[in-house]
């Protein structure tokens, strides 16, 4: 799956909090809650493990993280990283193809994956007592993929279901693979995680072979194990299966091209010959997500425009002129250049251009206008507890300490960019939307159904 | 790809491993003692699940509380739900109990419906109001602290709905829209003509929903008289999963519900959820332009509180119910045709639905429907391995585990079982009566009420690629147009020659 990862969450200050069981006062104005207590280290041929012990229930997180996704795509490929991502279930030296479901679905546990733009993870949750099976399976497939010829086509036809799931059979799909394509001119963002049927079609086994030596690698990875176990027990296990995986000499290949600045707005039209109403996307570069100070801001930026119904948005193309039936705001951070996006999917008998007006002066005023403290509270009380609910589980701190390592700029910014998100002020709200977005040039995405191909169901004298 | 390129490929693979393999002997690190096992190592002594056991208490206007403490974080959810959802729409009206579901937030206790939003939103949290099959439920996840208010505002909108026309007009013009993006998919098109095909004209066969049509109907005294039949005290379960104690939950329930009054006259009686249906086994739906087709085949089964339901959970789960069940074994693992198949088992109160689906690329509906078709007809025709039953009954019980770590899963698994008067203490019970189904009762249960003969077929897609193939193995399979659906008739079309009128 190239599920997109969750947008880097953000918390509120956190300090510790005993949880003794006793009712906390009402009258607390401002809730604690205990940091994410890692342990780190790095192994000598470059394998960075974290991890977190955590016994409430008896299972236990392991996620590995390759610093590789569709960005590292091989030239005339897009799609590859993703595609490799599903061939890593399939056979290596010791284990059969779908034996990683042998060893978590049919034991209790459960595993997926996902590529994004800039990183790939494994991750599996499993009674604690196979932490050290799986152990062995992720290195095992680090060390020792092979491949063969039968697993890899019917994988590839697997993928490219999975495409036309995603882009043709979701109405909006389209719309939403078209974003990065369009929003990018130079950086290799703009090639679509999922990529092309001609483009997947084109792959073949020496392309895995290669990918996976240049980018599966103890030094273009991270290991994050989080629940019940042994930390000590934990570290020999670690040595003893990735230890002696050699580091290549060849470094990996970095990305070196630069996204140049827009010069001016640019606008492209997309059509869909099932979707049943227009839509229409905005989007802006951001800087790095590790630009945590801008990043942060843009995030509550986005929170005020769109996050539940008395967002800014929400309250004026749904509520208040119903041009619109859906909207969305998102600030994108990645590794290189990200993306501020607003969306709007439009009610029936209305046009782009309708929301796009109001899209625009909403966000004019957001980045101009005062901004109520009892606002600013409010998204962040949102995101705080947004947060506190992933955290519940194992697999939600693991994600949470993965994407703060490998897009947000290191594992301690799990707990650093809640003491930042607490310090948004109205006026860093004004000053990174003036700077990014009203004060650069936006890319603008018309979606538009096909007048020929209205594919939903009607009922017999629908009343109008 | 030619046969000699792969074998050159096959020689560089050979060729890599070898490489990576030699040098690891130069490597700081040793290989481990007698090298990287060849084998996974043997797991360690299975640890225990602590399921965390539900308090139940009813106040004295006949309002069910019922609270699950689970205090590692403070956090808590809080629903209240009713046991009543669409079923209950009257003919003609489907849709409105969605349509009050999601009215209730939308202005209540002289709060508009922005003020109510800013309201929750403020406290963290989001509400959330649906209905289903046999419930209708809002809720809230706050941070503990937050809790009194979340439930004040929780009273307000289920006790004092304001359902002003402004509201219902925007609701509806929404719930339209809505409609039409759902209808668009072709595997949720799919499901609804089925679920029409499995339960006729029985309460359970209508879109819930709705239709263009009877949204159009509905009017603001259609929903303020489901509001005053349904909403009420004793048809009610006020549910607080994760940082509450007993005591708390009777105190916070009583502060904002205690004088909630029950009203005199009686609980409607529910319909009936089945009857005999009139559609054809198989129809194939014309959706010009779609990029993929979607597969469902669907039954009815046993309701929730039948004696057989946890031998229906694991006959589901060894046909669809995860990743490496039989379905998506044979369609996406073995074969590539899929990106996913899977079923689902939905027993309700008065019936239940099986439901398997896949989408794949329209060339590939005839093998697909005919994949699934053959599990069905295996799975009531041989048993099951003591092997796979056991890592199909793993897989179960680790998901439920995994299903009581969130405050929002426990409120959704103790809520199920409410909502059927099943006793709450069967929450500590589901692995040992999952442990107890043997591979006989599967294959019976399969043959009873999964057989692939009485199957229930609908493919939505761009029937040009594959109506005559499909038409080859099932001569009977019908043909319709997307465009020309009645999702108002339980023919799902107007009547055509010899067709029976619609009601």
């Amino acid at each position: 799956m190239t599920m997109r990862l969750r947008p880097a969450m953000l918390l509120a200050t956190c300090a510790l909090l005993a949880v003794t069981g006793a009712w906390p006062p009402v009258a607390a104005t401002e809730l604690r809650i205990p940091p994410i207590q890692f342990h780190q280290r790095t192994l000598s041929n470059g394998l960075q493990v974290l991890s977190v012990v955590d016994h409430s229930s008896p299972n236990v997180a392991v996620q590995m993280w390759y610093h590789v996704g569709s960005k590292d795509d091989p030239k005339g490929r897009s799609g590859f990283a993703h595609l490799f991502e599903h061939l890593m279930f399939k056979s290596t030296k010791h284990m059969h193809a779908e034996q990683m479901d042998r060893l978590t679905e049919d034991v209790g546990g459960a595993n997926n994956a996902s590529t994004g733009d800039d990183v790939t993870n494994y991750f599996e949750v499993v009674p604690s007592n196979y932490l050290q099976t799986l152990l062995w399976a992720e290195a095992e497939r680090l060390s020792n993929l092979n491949v063969d010829q039968k697993n890899f086509q019917s994988e590839r036809a697997v993928v490219e279901e999975e495409y036309r799931t995603r882009v043709l059979a979701q109405p909006y799909g389209k719309l939403f693979n078209a974003i990065d394509p369009y929003s990018y001119t130079t950086y290799p963002y703009k090639r679509p995680t999922i990529g092309s049927i001609k483009d997947l079609q084109a792959a073949s086994l020496r392309d895995v072979i290669n990918f996976h030596k240049t980018f599966y690698r103890p030094d273009n990875a991270t290991l994050i194990v989080v629940g019940d176990f042994d930390q000590k027990q934990l570290d020999a296990w670690v040595d003893r299966y990735f230890g002696w995986i050699p580091k290549p000499a060849l470094p990996v290949p970095p990305i070196t091209v630069k996204e140049p600045a827009r010069k001016k707005n640019l606008r492209y039209t997309v059509t869909s010959a099932t979707a049943p109403l227009p839509a229409v996307a905005l989007t802006w570069l951001i800087p790095p997500a590790s630009h945590s100070a801008d990043t942060i801001a843009l995030q509550v930026a986005a929170a005020l425009l769109a996050r539940g119904d008395s967002s800014r948005l929400y309250q004026s193309l749904v509520y208040r002129h119903q041009v619109a039936q859906q909207v969305g705001a998102d600030a994108d951070g990645r590794i290189g250049p990200g993306l501020f996006v607003v969306y709007a999917i439009l009610a029936s008998g209305h046009q782009p251009a309708e929301a796009e007006k109001l899209l625009n002066e909403e966000i004019i005023w957001l980045a101009t206008q005062p901004i109520s403290t009892a606002e600013l509270d409010k998204v962040k009380t949102q995101l705080l507890t947004s947060e506190l609910e992933h955290r519940q589980t194992a697999q939600g701190v693991a994600f949470a300490l993965g994407n703060a390592t490998l897009i947000e700029g290191g594992p301690e910014h799990v707990n650093t960019d809640l003491a930042m998100l607490q310090k948004v002020s109205a006026a860093d709200v004004h000053r990174v939307l003036q700077k990014y977005v009203t004060g650069a040039r936006s890319v603008t995405i018309d979606y538009l159904p096909q007048a020929t191909g209205a594919a939903a169901a009607t009922a017999n004298g629908e009343a109008k | 790809m030619s046969r000699s390129m792969k074998a050159v490929h096959l020689v560089l693979l050979a060729a890599a491993l070898m490489a990576s393999g030699g040098v690891s002997a130069a490597l700081p690190m040793a290989a481990p003692t007698g090298g990287f096992p060849a084998s996974p190592p043997a797991p360690g002594p299975v640890p225990k699940l602590a399921v965390p056991i539900p308090a139940s208490q009813t106040l004295p206007n006949g309002l069910q509380v019922v609270s699950v403490r689970r205090a590692e974080l403070p956090l808590v959810t809080a629903r209240l739900v009713l046991r009543s959802g669409g079923e209950m729409d009257p003919p003609k009206l489907a849709g409105l109990a969605e349509l009050t579901a999601n009215l209730l937030s939308k202005g209540a206790a002289g709060k508009t419906a922005p003020q109510i939003a800013a309201a929750a939103e403020a406290l963290g949290g989001t509400l959330k109001a649906a209905a289903g099959w046999d419930e209708s439920a809002v809720g809230i996840t706050v941070t503990t602290p937050k809790l009194p208010k979340a439930l004040a505002l929780l009273a307000d909108v289920v006790r004092q709905p304001t359902f002003s026309a402004a509201e219902l007009g925007r609701a509806k013009a929404q719930a339209i829209d809505d409609l039409h993006l759902m209808l668009s998919q072709p595997t949720a098109l799919a499901a609804l003509a089925a679920s029409r095909g499995v339960f006729g004209t029985g309460a359970y066969g209508h879109s819930r929903s709705g239709t263009p049509a009877s949204l159009a109907r509905i009017t603001r005294a259609d929903v303020q008289r489901l509001h005053a039949s349904l909403y009420r005290p004793d048809n009610a379960i006020l549910v607080l999963t994760g940082d509450i104690t007993p005591a708390r939950a009777r105190q916070l329930a009583q502060a904002s519900f205690g004088d909630w009054p029950k009203p005199a006259m009686p609980l409607p009686v529910k319909p009936v959820g089945k009857t005999a249906s009139r559609l054809p086994a198989i129809l194939l739906i014309d959706q010009h332009g779609a990029g993929q087709a979607g597969v469902v085949v669907a039954h009815a089964v046993p309701p929730r509180r039948a004696p057989d339901y946890y031998v229906g959970v694991v006959a589901n789960a060894v046909l669809g119910g995860s990743y490496s069940a039989r379905l998506n074994e044979q369609i996406r693992i073995r074969r590539g045709l899929s990106y996913g198949a899977s079923s689902r088992l939905e027993p309700l109160s008065d019936a239940g639905l099986w439901l398997a689906a896949a989408q794949t690329k329209n060339p590939s509906v005839p093998q697909v429907l005919d994949l699934i078709l053959a599990e069905l007809r295996h799975l009531g025709r041989s048993t099951a391995s003591v092997h796979e039953l056991a890592a199909r009954k793993a897989t179960l019980i680790g998901s439920y585990g995994r299903s009581l770590e969130t405050t929002e899963g426990l409120a959704g698994q103790v809520a199920r079982l409410a909502i059927y008067g099943i006793d709450l203490q069967q929450i500590d019970q589901y692995i040992e009566q999952v442990q107890a189904v043997t591979p006989g009762q599967i294959e019976a249960y399969a043959h009873r009420h999964l057989d692939a003969e009485g199957s229930k077929v609908v493919v939505v897609g761009d029937t040009s690629r594959f109506a005559a193939t499909v038409r080859k193995a099932h001569p009977k399979a019908e043909v319709v147009e997307a465009a020309a659906l009645d999702l108002d008739s339980p023919l799902l079309r107007m009547p055509t020659r010899g067709g029976l009128p619609t009601d």
